[in-house]
């Protein structure tokens, strides 16, 4: 029976190794050709590492730097090389820049709205209920064009306001928060009121604090879906280097291909994934709970 | 309940923001689509139905729908499946669950711009690891299991691994030929989903009580399988309904893959609606046409949420 058992547990590991495998070869890919001279990648040679053997990179020497300057491992060039070619920081700076006005603005305008529509008594609460479940079939990928069109009216093109304007209401996230607070228990408002606290005073001192283990779930799902988020960066930065978001960034550096080296491209690449990967393994749990937890309403 | 003036405030910055973000685009987008007008032309004229008749009969947009259409039907169903495969197998592990999980859920969090770069190398005929994988494998195990020569109606002749073998190292080219690059993209969108739906799978199935299998068990349902039609499945309706909900509306919204690795083609066979969009009405500055696959589009998603709606009333009740 136990016999029976291991060799069940053992078919089952099998299928999900090769699952894992299949999943994990772009990874591989990436990594490996971020430290992998340019030779080593072309003749699919070197394994994951590749010889790391000193050499002098002509392509560095041709952009103007001494031989001296260009000669060392390949690993350490193409990260090297991918700082020099691109302003890299910059990029993920106005990632962090970005989704973290994104995620306060979010909350400034959700977290009252929530707690008014679960806490609060007035003419025509059910109705805006109603428009905040309305809301929630549009996504705003599918109104791209319309909100492009108005953002250009307004001359807002190529401005951080045009990347966080379209997505300073999150409907999704009154939703949320008003589920979570519909289980408050009146009781602690009642109290809060009785000390002689504000409408204003509970929701920023009492409610945000109730809150928190769901406000953690929003802001994963909130700045993992605008840190990667490519399509609408893609539509409202047109020529502006400067407010490149990371995933414009790696665009960018892909473009210059064609001619130049690809260890280099994918050390830019790597640098800027990486973040949000080291962020989800140190605190994967929290990652998978937001990810339910949202997405399971 | 209280009696205060203060949900003005906390609510109406809430309501503005949804009608200028949210509601106000879909009118504007239904109203451009009946005029000829483009970005940065100071007048424009009413031309009626005319950009949804170019729509619905010129090849490039019946194109269009027929790959929207391929991705969203091979996506959904591919990426569903597999999330519940793999959640179960996961949950009857006794060890190393975690560390599955944790690689079949990174392709959701990493940035997928970045990923489908990977893929383009990884793909790539000369570069790519996965033909020199299959090169190297002619005349092996790999050609044998591959090339599907363990199922008795297939011979050696005809097997596709051992034709491209003989034909000088003929591997598929993926991305850039037509027969082979919408189910490429299609494969990257499972690769890319199914770790979503699997960790929504595995807290449905968390929820599942434990007697209920003994039950079954009493009932007669002894297998797997049998437990697995009696409770599982259909404890899992709700979750079922979730998932492929939120999976047609992402696949419906694909763009990154096809904006670095096709640009929609090679012959418009990837060309789908939302890069439709971004080409018609950003690059071309179409915006007429690009608001009447808009208008579309959302309709689509609309008819699509108020079904998911129907079948929660109608169906998943127990």
């Amino acid at each position: 029976m136990l016999a029976r058992h291991y060799i069940g547990e053992s078919w089952k590991h099998g299928l999900l190794i090769i699952g894992a495998l299949i999943v994990l070869i772009p990874f591989y890919m990436m990594v490996s050709m971020s430290l992998k001279s340019q030779q080593e990648i072309q003749s699919i040679s070197g394994g994951l590492v590749g010889a790391q053997e000193i050499q002098t990179f002509p392509v560095c020497t041709k952009h103007g730097y001494t031989e001296e300057v260009c000669t060392m491992r390949p690993y350490k060039y193409n990260f090297w090389f991918a700082f020099k070619k691109a302003p890299i920081p910059r990029y993920l700076m106005n990632g962090l820049i970005v989704t973290v006005s994104i995620f306060l603005i979010q909350v400034l305008i959700a977290l009252p709205c929530s707690y008014a529509l679960a806490k609060l008594r007035f003419k025509g609460r059910e109705f805006v209920f109603s428009m905040v479940l309305f809301c929630l079939l549009i996504p705003v990928h599918a109104i791209a064009l319309p909100l492009y069109v108005m953002l250009a009216k307004a001359g807002l093109v190529d401005t951080y306001a045009a990347l966080i304007i379209p997505w300073t209401i999150s409907v999704f996230g009154i939703f949320l928060m008003r589920q979570f607070f519909m289980t408050v228990p009146d009781e602690l408002i009642d109290a809060a009121r009785m000390d002689g606290m504000g409408e204003y005073s509970i929701v920023w001192k009492v409610m945000l604090p109730v809150a928190i283990p769901a406000l953690l779930a929003f802001a994963i799902f909130s700045v993992v879906a605008h840190w990667n988020d490519y399509f609408w960066p893609r539509i409202v930065i047109t020529g502006n280097r400067d407010l490149f978001t990371p995933p414009l960034g790696i665009r960018e550096f892909r473009g210059g291909i064609d001619s130049d080296e690809f260890g280099p491209m994918m050390a830019s690449i790597v640098t800027v994934t990486i973040p949000l990967i080291v962020a989800f393994i140190v605190a994967q749990k929290r990652f998978v709970e937001g990810i339910t937890m949202t997405g399971m309403k | 309940m209280h009696h205060s003036k203060a949900h003005i405030w906390f609510v109406w910055p809430a309501i503005i923001l949804m009608i200028v973000i949210l509601i106000l685009p879909i009118f504007l987008a239904g109203g451009i689509s009946f005029t000829n007008y483009n970005l940065g032309n100071s007048s424009f004229e009413w031309v009626g139905m005319e950009n949804y008749e170019k729509m619905f009969s010129r090849k490039t947009y019946i194109k269009m729908i027929i790959s929207t259409a391929t991705y969203v039907l091979i996506v959904v169903p591919v990426s569903v499946v597999l999330g519940l495969v793999a959640a179960i197998m996961l949950n009857s592990l006794r060890f190393g669950a975690d560390i599955y999980k944790t690689i079949f859920f990174l392709p959701v969090m990493a940035t997928l711009l970045a990923m489908a770069i990977a893929w383009e190398f990884t793909l790539h005929p000369t570069l790519g690891i996965i033909n020199s994988f299959l090169a190297n494998g002619c005349g092996g195990i790999r050609e044998f299991i591959l090339g599907f020569h363990w199922l008795p109606w297939v011979s050696s002749e005809d097997s596709w691994y051992s034709v491209a073998c003989a034909n000088n190292m003929d591997f598929p080219y993926w991305l850039k030929d037509k027969k082979t690059a919408i189910w490429t993209i299609c494969f990257i969108g499972v690769w890319q989903a199914f770790g979503f739906n699997m960790v929504l799978y595995l807290a449905g199935l968390t929820s599942i009580p434990r007697e209920l299998y003994h039950a079954a068990e009493m009932d007669g349902a002894q297998s797997t399988w049998e437990q697995f039609k009696l409770v599982t499945w259909p404890m899992l309706g709700p979750t079922t309904l979730f998932v492929v909900t939120i999976t047609t509306i992402r696949s419906f919204q694909v763009f990154d893959t096809i904006e670095i690795l096709t640009k929609g083609g090679p012959a418009k066979t990837t060309y789908v609606m939302m890069y439709a969009i971004f080409e018609k009405a950003i690059q071309q500055n179409i915006t007429s046409i690009g608001a009447a696959i808009t208008v579309v589009f959302i309709i689509f998603i609309i008819l699509l949420t108020f079904f998911q709606r129907y079948v929660i009333e109608k169906r998943v009740h127990y």
